[in-house]
């Protein structure tokens, strides 16, 4: 299995004609992630890279029963089209683009939320199942399907640490990019809780980094009797305080958002800590391994 | 984009929130033409926490005095920022100091009111805020943050004051896209009222393309930035300064802060955060070793990307043109892996540059020569 997304995928991209749109329609078809419609205002009845164009979400998944959005649009339409997507009964959208105002974001996440719907962004490379499906523009060649959910704050990050356990063997059931704005659609706590309840991942992965509180949740997650075995990876142990290291939800303010700070909490929950990049793939093979010893 | 106090204060004061009677002064003769009632608080202004402990407010009780804390202030560093005023307030008798913020939590979806009953400048000391998580403004609801209040507050009176005045700062952050507003101290008189000591209020960047004013404050400090910080900010590059001294350029946010970390575990210092993905062409590269080049404190330059989207061959015939070009002599490191990365490899081996296989044999390298460097 996998969270959210798998081989059923049938996926629609609004703003399918910008230059992001039809990079990706290609790149999708490349993963073997089945695109069925695009979404482009004015353009009914146009094709892009073979696919069908319809003018409103709501024609599309009516004509098309697609049931993924990828959204790319500019910040400053993107929380009408987020709206668009979730009202014509989409039940996952991901919305890749940063510079979003936080006050867009808290309306698409409450939208999302009160519709039963899975937000992933903003500011996020979307979501990979790998081998079953791609929504989302993160490089294929990072990915393999094994029994690791990883869940990841930074795009970067996410791809040259899931190439590193992917060489090491070690592959992946699900990849969440949650983000790198202050608010998000779904956030570490509801990505911990949807693979929680996967049965195919054995042990999770989380990239983080310093600013906000979000890996509080891990470490809350970390101490249940019931909790799947985790590792961590924390990035900005040398960045200074009250400067923004590039994502806007990257920045000491206090002590609890400091790198030491939430090490210790996740230390003292049980997570395996990898100090560096260098230490994930035996981080987490050692959280593997945990998870096949019966529960004490 | 963290406001001066004085623009905090104007803020609060257009939603009708109580802040000291105060002038804002860039000059001595300013200060001399103005009538003033002494004692008066001479405070900083600085988009930067952390002045009251630096020195950057003081009580006078005369216009001698007023001149010599003008002098002494104007020519301090306050986080790393020199004041272009200071803040002359009427000098206001505490009766207690309160703290109360609006601000943005993941966990909540939106925003929080933080509240702690000892407020002032040791807030961080002690235990953390109570919190009332709310998302979306329209979910505020008086009620809730009454009971969250009622264990620590008992003064009836004072507590539906504190309400009001949370309600009030979540309709101030939400007028004009704010991440945070902060009063600390939220002043008690005598007569029970509430009055802003201060005003902590960071705006939404993102916002600007909606917020004449956003957009009018983010010009603002890009005038007042670093020369080099205006080179980045104009070219999509990213830079923060560090204290150490490998300069490093690379790609993504969390992969540069991966790579600051790497040169910590090999016994080295990064002198920089340089993203370069926001425009990873010839002229974003350029930039980048235009700037670490002449930067002193830079002894060595790693550059490590990690190609994704971005093809890493194409990089690789950029490096090697600015290579040729380049007059510094300080020591490069390249590090390219990921998409094309074997052609990338070719074209460097080509040009008399070696492509190193990881992050870790990067980084290594690149601290070994910088420990050699003059």
């Amino acid at each position: 299995m996998s969270i959210l997304l798998d081989a059923s995928a049938r996926i629609l991209i609004v703003g399918i004609s910008g230059k992001f749109g039809s990079f990706s329609v290609k790149d999708l078809a490349q993963s073997g992630t089945k695109v069925v419609a695009g979404v482009a205002p004015g353009r009914h009845g146009q094709l892009v890279e073979h696919i069908p164009v319809f003018s409103s979400v709501a024609t599309a998944v009516k004509e098309t029963g697609a049931n993924a959005a990828l959204v790319y649009v500019p910040a400053a339409g993107a929380l009408d089209a987020v709206l668009e997507t979730i009202e014509a009964g989409c039940p996952l959208i991901a919305y890749p683009g940063d510079g979003l105002p936080v006050s867009d974001a808290m309306e698409m996440r409450a939208a999302a939320v009160s519709a039963g719907a899975h937000l992933v962004g903003p500011n996020s490379p979307g979501l990979i199942s790998p081998g079953k499906a791609k929504l989302g523009f993160m490089p294929s060649f990072c990915y393999a399907p094994g029994p690791i959910g990883v869940i990841s704050r930074s795009g970067s990050l996410s791809y040259e640490a899931c190439f590193r356990l992917t060489s090491a063997g070690v592959g992946q059931t699900s990849v969440i990019g949650i983000g790198g704005d202050p608010v998000r659609g779904v956030n570490a706590a509801e990505a911990i809780s949807l693979f929680h309840d996967d049965p195919d991942t054995r042990a999770i992965v989380y990239l983080g980094e310093i600013g906000g509180s979000e890996e509080y949740a891990l470490a809350e997650y970390a101490r249940r009797s019931d909790a799947k075995p985790a590792a961590a990876l924390l990035v900005g142990r040398t960045a200074p305080v009250g400067k923004k290291m590039g994502h806007a939800a990257a920045m000491i303010g206090s002590y609890a958002e400091g790198w030491a700070a939430k090490v210790e909490a996740l230390d003292g929950a049980g997570v395996v800590i990898a100090r560096d990049l260098d230490g994930l793939a035996s981080a987490a093979r050692s959280a593997l391994t945990r998870a096949m010893q019966p529960a004490a | 984009m963290l406001l001066t106090e004085a623009q905090g204060k104007a803020l609060l004061r257009a939603a009708a929130i109580p802040t000291p009677k105060g002038h804002e002064f860039s000059s001595l003769v300013e200060i001399r033409q103005a009538s003033l009632e002494f004692p008066v608080a001479v405070k900083a202004q600085v988009s930067a926490g952390g002045r009251g402990k630096a020195g950057g407010i003081r009580k006078v009780d005369s216009f001698v005095e007023l001149n010599n804390a003008f002098y002494t202030i104007m020519k301090t560093a306050f986080g790393g920022e020199m004041p272009s005023s200071v803040l002359v307030e009427s000098w206001i008798a505490i009766e207690r100091e309160l703290y109360l913020a609006v601000t943005i939590d993941a966990q909540a979806g939106g925003f929080s009111i933080l509240y702690s009953p000892r407020g002032g400048i040791d807030i961080e000391n002690g235990p953390p805020p109570l919190a009332y998580r709310i998302g979306l403004p329209r979910h505020f609801r008086a009620h809730a943050f009454r009971k969250l209040l009622e264990p620590v507050e008992s003064d009836i009176k004072l507590r539906e004051r504190i309400i009001a005045m949370a309600r009030r700062l979540l309709e101030v952050a939400t007028m004009n896209e704010c991440l945070t507003v902060e009063i600390n101290p939220l002043v008690v008189l005598k007569s029970g009222s509430l009055i802003a000591g201060d005003a902590k209020i960071v705006l939404d960047e993102a916002a600007a393309f909606r917020k004449a004013a956003t957009a009018a404050a983010i010009a603002a400090s890009r005038e007042k930035a670093t020369p080099d910080i205006r080179m980045c900010a104009e070219s999509d590059l990213m830079l923060v300064w560090l204290d150490g001294d490998i300069g490093l350029i690379s790609g993504g946010a969390g992969m540069t802060m991966a790579a600051m970390d790497a040169v910590d575990g090999a016994g080295a210092q990064p002198a920089c955060f340089l993203d370069v993905s926001g425009n990873p062409t010839p002229s974003g590269f350029a930039t980048a070793f235009d700037l670490l080049d002449r930067a002193p404190k830079v002894k060595g330059i790693l550059v490590s990307m990690f190609g994704g989207g971005l093809h890493t061959d194409r990089v690789a015939r950029t490096l090697v043109d600015l290579l040729k070009a380049r007059s510094s002599s300080k020591p490069v490191t390249l590090r390219l892996q990921g998409t094309r990365s074997d052609v990338a490899t070719e074209i460097l081996r080509a040009a008399g540059h070696q492509n190193h296989a990881t992050l870790e044999a990067a980084v290594t390298n690149i601290v070994e020569k910088a420990s050699h460097a003059p």
